[in-house]
């Protein structure tokens, strides 16, 4: 099914904010969003979350022959799958421009990178090497996939563990986990993937685009690169004129963003393989938030607060010294039944009964505290004509 | 800037003599089975499961004499003819324009369905066809009528009423389609100051109420003049009410739009989006709407 097709309203309203420096979160032109890598309880698989953009990745490895150019070295193999889980916009079993784009940039960013030793994984030459696959899976398009996607399958190729083998003349003889600790795999190096997209022919740039940044954008620049400053790979799609200067910067804000990426991605390793060897609760139900009905959960949300303590301190001089201390402020809380002062409720209504402890607890609470109902059954009218609060009657 | 901060309140809910026959409406999830008597006739939304009666959709069924159908309560738009919508151009291509109207295929609006503007009457030459761009452009905004529904589903639709045509400054709010009712008429002007839309297929539009009706215009001619502060507050308190009917789950139309219109009134428009005073207005809007039934 196809997307909802984006109005001219919001168009124009992200292209104006993108000329004024801002963006639809809130964030600076070469910030990320929050980059959360979490891994499960078998080796290699790793979910990372960019911001709301989620993407998984599973490897696993198989003993196979070689191909025969190369019979000393192991095969790697990607598979990036776009599900119609992650946007409406991905049909099944549609071969689209997006996923091909995707799925050559990871290869191209991985596998020509040389960053996995490929010599280690033969076991016996000529016949038996292994093949490690790696299966991305996108979970949830919120822009910036490739990202995603390079990180997670670079965390997940750190992760993961093959099983150990011994080799007797031809005889190849696997060994399965508790007989014998897995070995991790040979990196020699993290490449991580950097997006930039370019608005208004190339005259502004945003790193890390969201989905709405996306379907606005002229072009998009993405330079693979890990932490020693050594480009892998460098895209530019979208047919916009790049100048020199122009991509010389962008790769030095990728290099900066990769270092800071690579110590996200190394730290949750660590993390990772000091829980393990505790033996404390790993894996993805550990690391998910407990949804219950009692947490409110939310994300920090940025608020602009550069000139909060002048504003506040002007509203606070302009306004006039308040009244005098009133005795029974006025309260206006819902779903309680009125309290007048000293008057007993003679309406006799169901909802009293479940009130009354309430009410009894709240004039034991506050003293002289009068509370309203905004219960629309009775007529409530307030005695205090001078309370700050706004004066609100209802009549059933 | 100034922070707003509220508590979350508890609320003791009401309930209204009208929703007491909530409890007689039959509603269902996929998979629920709708009876095992073989005697009924199958209509949309369901499917036959080892001779049971099963629900592919979740809704509420509806029997009609022997035939049962379950009326999901959210769906894309399943397009009748003669239903009024309000779609937004996709595609201009060869003599025709792909219109996106919510529902599971693009609609088409052929050259030969619209009024020229001018409002002639003439064949459509190869002229007309290179000059599409300039009637209608992708991101256009238009009202228009179902004329027929072609056999996959998808919608013809044609603009040859003056009162159809391309859409010009006003807000357009999405509602699902099910909430909207059918009624005569569509094209309301509010005694509030506004003038609405409210499409079959769940788009909403709000405009500012014309002043006086261009003869020669012929639905291409959209008035960019600004519009007065009055009206845009008017518009914007109409948006926050639609809002918060399609979050209560109200049928919408231009009694329920009014009485929600009248009874935020004693609120500020901003605070219409707050949900403790959305069911404020909606319990008031839905007291209003059972006595004017009863």
């Amino acid at each position: 099914m196809r997307d909802t097709p984006l109005s001219n309203c919001e168009r124009l309203f992200l292209l104006k904010a993108i000329e004024e420096k801002k963006r639809l979160d809130g964030r600076q032109t070469y910030d990320y969003r929050n980059i959360k890598i979490t891994f499960g309880t078998e080796y290699g698989c790793c979910i990372v979350e960019l911001g709301k953009t989620r993407v998984l990745s599973q490897v696993s490895c198989e003993l196979v022959p070689p191909k025969d150019s190369r019979p000393t070295e192991g095969i790697v193999f990607f598979n990036l799958e776009l599900s119609p889980m992650a946007s409406p916009a991905f049909e099944p079993n549609r071969q689209s421009e997006l996923l091909v784009t995707l799925n050559r940039q990871l290869e191209r960013c991985l596998r020509n990178s040389k960053c996995i030793d490929t010599e280690s994984l033969c076991v016996v030459s000529g016949e038996k090497v292994w093949q490690i696959r790696v299966d991305v899976h996108v979970l949830n398009h919120d822009g910036n996939l490739m990202d995603a996607a390079s990180i997670a399958a670079i965390s997940a190729l750190s992760h993961f563990r093959r099983p150990d083998v011994a080799i007797q003349g031809r005889d190849v003889t696997m060994f399965s986990p508790e007989e014998r600790d897995p070995i991790s795999l040979s990196i020699y190096h993290m490449p991580i993937c950097v997006s930039f997209a370019f608005f208004l022919q190339g005259s502004y740039l945003l790193v890390d685009p969201c989905e709405r940044e996306e379907r606005v954008m002229d072009g998009l620049l993405m330079i693979a690169m890990n932490k020693h400053r050594e480009i892998c790979s460098i895209q530019s799609s979208g047919g916009i004129m790049l100048l020199k200067d122009q991509v010389l910067r962008c790769s030095k804000i990728a290099s900066v963003k990769v270092s800071e990426v690579t110590e996200l991605i190394n730290k949750a390793l660590d993390n990772d393989r000091k829980i393990r060897k505790e033996g404390g609760k790993f894996g993805f139900a550990e690391s998910m938030p407990k949804e219950r009905i009692t947490t409110l959960k939310r994300d920090k949300a940025p608020v602009e607060m550069t000139d909060v303590k002048e504003t506040a301190s002007e509203i606070v001089n302009r306004t006039e010294t308040p009244t005098e201390a009133v005795d029974s402020p006025v309260l206006v809380a819902t779903g309680t039944a009125q309290v007048g002062e000293g008057l007993v409720n003679s309406w006799g209504l169901e909802e009293d009964e479940e009130d009354e402890p309430q009410m009894t607890e709240d004039r034991k609470r506050a003293g002289e505290v009068m509370v309203i109902s905004d219960s629309e059954e009775e007529e409530v009218v307030i005695l205090n004509q001078e309370a700050p609060k706004s004066k609100k009657t209802s009549k059933k | 800037m100034a922070v707003d901060m509220r508590l979350p309140t508890v609320h003791k809910h009401i309930s209204l003599a009208s929703q007491s026959h909530l409890d007689s409406k039959h509603l269902v999830v996929p998979g629920d089975v709708i009876t095992s008597d073989t005697g009924f006739m199958r209509g949309h939304g369901t499917y036959m499961d080892e001779e049971r009666l099963t629900a592919s959709v979740a809704g509420e069924v509806e029997r009609v004499n022997k035939l049962i159908c379950v009326k999901p309560l959210k769906t894309r738009y399943n397009g009748e003819v003669g239903d009024v919508i309000v779609g937004r151009i996709t595609e201009v291509q060869q003599k025709r324009w792909k219109v996106e109207t919510n529902s599971r295929l693009d609609s088409v609006l052929l050259l030969s369905s619209v009024n020229l503007p001018g409002g002639e009457l003439r064949r459509r030459s190869a002229e007309d066809e290179l000059a599409m761009r300039d009637y209608l452009q992708e991101g256009d905004l238009i009202s228009a009528e179902v004329q027929s529904v072609f056999s996959d589903g998808a919608l013809s639709l044609h603009t040859r009423s003056l009162k159809y045509g391309k859409l010009g400054q006003g807000v357009l709010v999405l509602v699902s389609p099910s909430l909207v009712k059918r009624q005569k008429t569509h094209f309301h002007n509010l005694p509030c100051g506004a003038s609405i839309i409210l499409g079959n297929n769940g788009y909403v539009w709000l405009y500012p109420t014309p002043g006086h009706q261009d003869e020669e215009a012929g639905g291409y001619y959209t008035s960019m003049e600004p519009v007065s502060l009055s009206d845009r507050e008017v518009i914007s308190r109409l948006r926050n009410c639609l809002l918060a009917l399609s979050a209560h789950k109200v049928l919408l139309y231009d009694t329920s739009v009014l009485y929600c219109y009248e009874s935020s009134l004693t609120h500020q428009i901003k605070d219409i989006l707050k949900p403790e005073i959305m069911e404020q207005i909606i319990l008031e809007t839905r007291q209003r709407l059972v006595e004017h039934e009863g």
